[in-house]
């Protein structure tokens, strides 16, 4: 066999291998499109701007941040291990939770209460409807001999005036 | 002849005369009591500025690094906190007048310590890579001590004096001069 063959050889193997190791590089980082990133940006908020979700912030900030998903996503991480690691590293206030203590309390605590009392007042309503029911059965019988006697009153004076 | 009595007002079983107020006025009077309140605390907070004097609201931050530094354990040496950020345009203005600063003065008893807010590890580390800082830089996280010190965005830079007392907080990008022109004001004092 010729040298010049022999060396045409060794290179098509050797590009060969570079390329599969190449290929098996890759299947441990994906590609990860805008759209992915923006699902899960979608669910956060921009670090500087109020009530601004990070999917559509312009802040250099959030396009940091954007970038910081793309990276744990194409390294294998979940959509809700980023969210989780992003609240660890930047606190609540990332997910629109109030970043004061109070109003954290509140704004969790205010939903809970007031389905309570709307739970609260439906039971009231319709219990005071059940139990109001037989009393203005009660209550419209009872007017019946009233109104008779009233009529058997008008009939008697019709009668006399006659 | 009889009168006639057409007159008839027959007993309103029904309906009693109310005492106190409803159910439901009462539920409405404590729903807009607690809205009033939220939006009074929300309110109240928004006007919470950042402190301008009085003792530094104490800390431990996690450097880049790995080692912990302790603001109180610092007592006695003047301390400039600065919160900054990769992303933000006026931290990288000062970023070079901090670290000259620094270097000027860290021998005459006063300590730097750089916060970076809603930053990515990565991109601290770069930034502090692009501007040769030497000083303890760490990451804020959870945000924690930029609720202490109720930041509002950066460049940020506390001036703590060596009892431990807010003597200047700057809300802009510092320069060479006026960061010095304070620290010789501070050392002099505590001298």
């Amino acid at each position: 066999m010729k040298p010049i063959l022999i060396r045409a050889a060794l290179l098509i193997l050797i590009l060969t291998a570079a390329a599969g190791l190449a290929g098996a590089q890759d299947t441990t980082r994906r590609t990860v499109t805008a759209d992915e990133v923006n699902a899960i940006a979608k669910q956060m908020y921009c670090p500087v701007c109020e009530n601004i979700p990070l999917d559509v912030c312009g802040t250099a900030a959030c396009a940091q941040w954007r970038d910081e998903i793309r990276i744990q996503l194409e390294s294998g991480s979940t959509p809700d291990e980023i969210i989780r690691d992003f609240v660890a590293r930047y606190g609540d206030r990332v997910v629109g939770t109030p970043q004061d203590p109070t109003l954290r309390a509140l704004s969790l605590v205010t939903p809970w209460i007031a389905a309570g009392l709307v739970v609260a007042l439906a039971l009231y309503l319709l219990l005071r409807w059940w139990r109001q029911r037989p009393a203005l059965a009660t209550a419209a019988g009872a007017t019946q001999p009233a109104d008779d006697d009233y009529r058997a009153r008008l009939e008697r004076d019709l009668q006399a005036r006659r | 002849m009889t009168d006639l009595d057409l007159s008839f007002e027959p007993e309103n079983t029904a309906s009693k005369p109310r005492r106190g107020l409803s159910l439901g006025s009462i539920v409405l009077i404590a729903g807009i009591l607690l809205t009033a309140a939220v939006f009074g605390i929300a309110l109240a907070r928004q006007n919470q500025t950042q402190p301008q004097s009085g003792p530094a609201p104490d800390f431990t931050l996690t450097t880049l690094d790995g080692d912990t530094i302790r603001l109180s354990d610092l007592r006695g040496k003047v301390v400039v906190i600065n919160f900054w950020a990769s992303w933000c345009g006026p931290c990288r203005v000062e970023a070079p007048a901090l670290q000259k600063v620094y270097e000027r003065y860290r021998d005459r008893g006063v300590e730097f310590l750089g916060v970076a807010w809603t930053d990515t590890e990565r991109g601290a580390r770069a930034f502090i890579a692009e501007f040769n800082q030497t000083y303890p830089n760490g990451l804020d996280l959870g945000t924690k001590l930029a609720e202490l010190y109720r930041i509002q965005g950066v460049p940020e830079t506390f001036i703590v004096n060596q009892n431990g007392q807010i003597v200047q907080f700057i809300m802009q990008p510092i320069t060479e001069q006026s960061l010095s022109a304070i620290l010789d004001r501070v050392l002099a004092n505590g001298a």
